[in-house]
């Protein structure tokens, strides 16, 4: 066998995996960086996202012109969890853990009272490529495309815009960006919709390569929990892409060797002993010596 | 401090001696219950009891200790299972049973163990432990759903993937023949849980018990006092994983059988919600939660009603909103006000 159609297979598979950690944990990311909530609904949303797809595409619209109604009904969804909820748990982490937990399953059985225990699938578009012996899935290819846009898109935000820099002031000090005119209210259930709304996105663009069923958020939370635990809540961007790239770098040999149900476990034990390391998330870890 | 006094501490409901008169009502009204009910409704309802040693793990962690842990469900899962394996295997033996009500609990806490080095000693966010324990609970699902097969076969027992474990040794005592059964079996749950809540009651209100609640109400200011709080923290989420073990000891026991999905994400979600509803900072009221809350889910899913995991969820953000120290505490802090009320009349 050749080198180097064998290489280009493995970045292939890294940027595969590193590509489904972001796309699953970067809503997450953004509401813990922001305002150190985890919304255990998470997975539940990105059904939501899924499920919008899939009705839409039943209904006769192209898949790709559904994906912004995914992000829409994720933005709806969240604003309105935020302001019944979570407005009033800001000092309450573990209570509000537990209350978008009860969220969830109220959500995905609602699900199936409502749609029953499937729903159409959605044919993945595109077909795939072949070199070296190996096959490509463009449509993998445009998941790791829209998986770094989403990346630069925050960061553009987050560094570029007044409302970024509102953001990252209200991450840093809650107190003193109020006292600043910053409204901190707004800023949280902004964040918070926004955070919904990427996670319907993502289950609107993973859509295709699933079955589309009540509790099928429950394959994608535990990646999405692994990343945003080894990323820490200190810095949204380098904490996605330290711990999505590296979780990706060890979930690939052992998913090529063992099955994939082996390289999440690989995940697990990988973020039992990063956290030992780095108990804040690897974007506590400065790689240019800088502060 | 006598163990009477520990018992009777600040540390739960019911301070005054008056309150030991309603534990004992509470304890004899258990014990008459299953007597107006027939052989079969007397082991429905030690199912409702057996589950309290797992609400009162719940409670132990996140009421008394601030760690909110979602991994309960998989120390229970992981002795029943142990204890199937174990007691499977060994049915040659004399009180066989025992061996295996050992072993699962001790398989649990050595898991528990392992898991607790990482998460404690590592000093985590407390946000990380709910996230993390959850997490381990998904993969452990996933795990036990795909043993099928005659590969996972430990010694006699099949592990039996999605189907679960089947045949799993009833519990027996060696001076009776027949295995226990119906109102034996329900004597033997009350006696064992019993013991569990006032032993778990003296020790909340041991000097122990004290340095785990600072551990909860400022947890820096617990260690600059010069206790290591990671050793504690390590401590009881071991204890409370050895509690969650008498549960998953007792299931299997009851119903001779466990599947995967006893130990998933739905079933994960109930004991926290038990404690939630009880009132986290009180055994007692967790007591009655969780059989109140067992007995209610179980007549919904027997008569094949859908709507019980909404009814759980809706549980949930109605305790998280509504009732902050959850409803029987609520309910029984106010019956009191108005006792006092009439009082003063």
């Amino acid at each position: 066998m050749e080198i180097a159609p064998l290489i280009i297979s493995l970045v292939y598979q890294a940027l595969t995996a590193g590509a489904f950690l972001v796309l699953c944990s970067i809503g997450l990311m953004i509401v813990l960086g922001m305002m150190n909530i985890i919304n255990l609904a998470h997975g539940e949303i990105m059904m939501i996202g899924a499920y919008v797809a899939s009705l839409l595409v039943t209904e006769g619209l192209p898949f790709f012109l559904t994906l912004p109604f995914c992000f829409l009904v994720g933005v709806l969804v969240g604003l309105v969890i935020e302001f019944l909820f979570i407005r009033y748990l800001y000092s309450r982490i573990l209570s509000a853990l537990v209350l978008t937990w009860g969220l969830g399953l109220i959500i995905a059985q609602g699900a199936l009272l409502i749609y029953g225990p499937f729903l159409p699938s959605i044919k993945i578009p595109f077909g795939s490529i072949e070199y070296g012996g190996f096959t490509y899935s463009i449509y993998q290819l445009f998941l790791i495309f829209v998986a770094a846009l989403l990346v630069a898109l925050i960061y553009f935000i987050l560094q570029k815009t007044e409302l970024g820099l509102k953001a990252r002031a209200t991450m840093q000090n809650p107190e003193i960006a109020s006292t600043i005119g910053i409204n901190r209210k707004k800023m949280f259930s902004i964040t918070f919709a926004f955070g919904a709304g990427l996670a319907a996105l993502a289950g609107g663009v993973l859509a295709p390569t699933t079955t589309i069923a009540p509790f099928m958020g429950t394959q994608f939370v535990a990646p999405a929990f692994i990343t945003v635990v080894v990323g820490g809540a200190t810095n949204i961007i380098t904490g996605t892409l330290y711990s999505a790239g590296s979780l990706a770098a060890i979930r690939t040999p052992i998913g090529m060797y063992l099955g994939s149900f082996a390289g999440t476990v690989g995940l697990f034990f990988a973020a039992l002993i990063l956290i030992r390391l780095y108990p804040n998330g690897l974007a506590s870890i400065r790689l240019f010596g800088r502060r | 401090m006598g163990p009477l006094q520990l018992f009777l501490g600040e540390r739960d409901l019911g301070k005054q001696k008056s309150s030991l008169i309603f534990f004992l009502a509470y304890l004899v009204s258990l014990s008459i219950v299953p007597m107006v009910m027939g052989d079969y409704e007397a082991m429905n309802f030690a199912y409702f009891l057996l589950n309290v040693p797992l609400g009162l793990s719940v409670t132990l962690v996140w009421g008394y200790c601030g760690i909110l842990s979602f991994g309960q469900i998989a120390f229970f899962g992981v002795a029943g299972y142990a204890y199937g394996i174990i007691a499977g295997n060994l049915t040659q033996l004399p009180a066989y049973e025992f061996i295996g009500i050992g072993g699962g609990i001790l398989s649990s806490m050595l898991l528990a163990s392992i898991l607790a080095y990482f998460l404690f000693f590592a000093r985590v966010e407390n946000w990380i432990i709910p996230v993390l324990t959850l997490v381990f609970t998904l993969l452990l699902e996933t795990f036990l759903a795909q043993t099928a097969g005659y590969q996972w076969k430990i010694g006699n027992v099949l592990l039996g993937g999605y189907n679960g474990m089947t045949g799993i040794p009833s519990m027996r005592l060696p001076w009776i023949d027949d295995p226990l059964y119906g109102y034996s079996f329900y004597y033997y749950v009350l006696t064992f849980v019993a013991l569990v809540f006032v032993a778990l009651r003296i020790f909340i209100n041991s000097k122990y018990g004290s340095i785990i609640v600072a551990i909860r109400e400022d947890s820096l200011r617990t260690e600059v006092l010069g206790y290591d709080i990671r050793k504690w923290q390590f401590f009881v989420f071991v204890l409370a994983a050895a509690l969650a073990s008498v549960s998953g000891i007792l299931y299997v026991q009851w119903g001779n059988y466990i599947t995967p999905s006893q130990l998933g994400l739905v079933a994960a979600a109930q004991p926290v919600i038990w404690a939630a509803i009880g009132g986290r900072s009180s055994l007692l009221a967790v007591s009655l939660s969780t059989i109140g809350m067992t007995w209610f889910s179980f007549t919904l899913s027997t008569q094949g009603n859908q709507l019980s995991l909404i009814f759980i969820g809706a549980a949930a953000v109605a305790s998280i909103m509504l009732f902050r120290d959850g409803i029987v505490l609520t309910l029984w802090n106010n019956v009191g006000k108005l006792g006092k009320l009439f009082e003063k009349k």
